[in-house]
C-alpha cells in the first residue's frame, strides 16, 4: 500500500512525463489528474518554460571537437579490428586505426617491390572510409594545374605564330622541302604549307 | 510478490547509442558523433550546477575527455533497469529510449562536477556577470529578455538543496526519466520521485513568494 506522500509523488511523475510528451507532440496541455496538487501544477510549468536547455560556443564546441579528435588518435581502437599482416607503412588521413604496424622492410629502411606491392595491396584492403583520401585530391590538382599550363603555353604560341602571313609561311615550306630529301621531304613540306595556311 | 533482490526476467532491450558506442571502439574518431550528440545535454547540466560559463565548459571537456579514454571499459548494461531498483516496475514502464551510454556518461559529469563543487567550496569564484547581477557586454535584447524570464526559475532551482537541484536538472533540461536519473544519482526510483515532488512544491513556494 502507498503512503500519501508516494502517491502524490507518482502523480506528480505521471504528469511530468504527459508534460514532455505533450511537448514532443506539439500539443499545449498535458493531461493532469485532476488530485494533483496545485503548487506543483505550477511549479512544473514553470520549470520547463524556464529551464532551457543551454549549448556552449560554436568556438568551445569545435576546439574540443579538435581535441578529442587529437585525442583519439592517441587512443588505440580495438585490437582485433587491425589487419593482422599488414606490411609497408600508410598514412593514415582519418583514424589512427588505419596505421598499419611497420613491415620488416620499415625496420631495415629499404623499400623493395614486394613492399611496395604490399602496401598497395593493404590500402586495397581498408575500407573506403579508413583508405587515406589527401593523395588523390592532391594528384587531381597537379593533373588539371600541368593541363592548364600546357594549354596557355599552345595558345601563347599560336598566338605569335598567326602574325606570319601565307607568303611567308609558303616561302619557309619551300625552303624545308629544298633541305629535305627529294619526294617524302617534298610532300611533307607542302602538307606542312597547307596546315599552316588552313590554320 | 517479488522480494527486493529478485530480477523480473524480461527480454533484453538494446542501448539505443550501440552504434555509436560500437563504431567508436573500433575507430576513437568515430567518439564524434556521441560527443555531437551529448555536447548540449552535458554542458546544460554542468551549467546549472556550477552556474559558471567557463566552470561548466572546462567541466564538459574533462567529462568527454574522461568518457572518451573511458569508452573501452564502458559495458553495456541491457538489462540495467531490471536490477534491484527495478524490480517493482512493470518491464512496460522502462523507457524504450534508455540510454545506458548516457547513464554512464552523466555518471561521469556528476563525478566531474561534484568534483569541480568541492575546488570551489575551497576556493570560491564567481564570474563578474553572476557576481554583479549585470548582463554580459555581448548579450542581445532577446538574450537579456530571456534571460530575466528564466531567472525566477533558475534562482529557485538554485536555492534548492544538492540533490533536488540535481534531480531537477535531469529531469527538465536533460528530460530523462526517473529510472535514468536514478541510475545517474544512485538511488531509488521511489526516492528519486519523492525528491522530485518535494522539490517542485519546494519551487512552488519560492516563485509564490517572490511573486507576493
Amino acid at each position: 500500500m502507498l503512503g500519501g506522500s508516494s502517491r502524490d509523488a507518482r502523480r506528480t511523475e505521471r504528469y511530468l512525463d504527459g508534460l514532455m510528451d505533450a511537448e514532443e507532440r506539439g500539443a499545449t496541455e498535458a493531461p493532469m489528474d485532476l488530485d494533483l496538487d496545485r503548487a506543483v501544477l505550477y511549479a512544473a510549468r514553470e520549470l520547463r518554460a524556464g529551464l532551457v536547455r543551454v549549448h556552449p560556443s560554436f568556438r568551445f564546441e569545435e576546439g574540443l571537437a579538435a581535441r578529442l579528435a587529437q585525442a583519439a588518435g592517441a587512443t588505440p581502437g580495438t585490437p582485433n579490428e587491425q589487419p593482422a599482416q599488414v606490411f609497408g607503412s600508410i598514412a593514415p588521413f582519418r583514424s589512427r586505426r588505419a596505421i598499419a604496424p611497420a613491415g620488416p622492410a620499415a625496420h631495415s629502411g629499404r623499400t623493395t617491390a614486394r613492399d611496395a606491392l604490399a602496401t598497395l595491396a593493404a590500402s586495397r584492403r581498408l575500407s573506403l572510409t579508413s583508405r587515406p583520401s589527401r593523395p588523390l585530391v592532391v594528384g587531381g590538382v597537379g593533373v588539371a594545374s600541368a593541363a592548364i599550363s600546357i594549354g596557355a603555353v599552345y595558345v601563347a604560341w599560336r598566338w605569335s605564330r598567326a602574325s606570319q602571313t601565307p607568303m611567308v609561311r609558303a616561302a619557309r615550306a619551300a625552303r624545308f622541302g629544298r633541305a629535305y630529301a627529294p619526294g617524302h621531304g617534298r610532300r611533307a613540306a607542302v602538307l606542312h604549307g597547307i596546315l599552316g595556311v588552313m590554320s | 510478490m517479488f522480494s527486493n533482490t529478485e530480477k523480473i526476467a524480461r527480454p533484453a532491450r538494446l542501448d539505443r547509442d550501440r552504434g555509436l558506442v560500437d563504431a567508436a571502439r573500433r575507430d576513437p574518431a568515430c567518439f564524434d558523433a556521441l560527443y555531437r550528440k551529448y555536447l548540449a545535454q552535458v554542458y546544460s547540466y554542468a551549467f546549472y550546477e556550477l552556474r559558471d560559463h567557463h566552470a561548466a565548459e572546462d567541466a564538459t571537456e574533462r567529462v568527454f575527455m574522461q568518457a572518451l579514454t573511458g569508452l573501452p571499459r564502458f559495458e553495456e548494461r541491457a538489462d540495467s533497469f531490471a536490477d534491484v531498483r527495478g524490480a517493482q516496475k512493470a518491464a512496460d514502464e522502462i523507457p524504450a529510449d534508455a540510454s545506458t551510454f548516457r547513464i554512464w556518461l552523466f555518471r561521469i559529469a556528476r563525478n566531474v562536477v561534484s568534483n569541480e563543487r568541492r575546488r570551489d567550496r575551497r576556493r570560491p569564484v564567481a564570474s563578474l556577470e553572476h557576481a554583479t547581477g549585470l548582463a554580459a557586454a555581448d548579450d542581445t535584447f532577446e538574450t537579456a529578455a530571456a534571460r530575466e524570464a528564466g531567472s525566477a526559475a533558475w534562482q529557485a532551482v538554485a536555492r534548492l538543496p544538492e540533490d533536488r537541484r540535481r534531480a531537477v536538472v535531469l529531469r527538465f533540461v536533460d528530460e530523462m526519466s526517473t529510472a535514468e536519473i536514478a541510475e545517474v544519482m544512485g538511488r531509488s526510483e521511489g526516492a528519486i520521485r519523492v525528491l522530485l515532488h518535494r522539490a517542485l512544491r519546494s519551487v512552488a513556494a519560492d516563485l509564490r513568494a517572490r511573486l507576493s
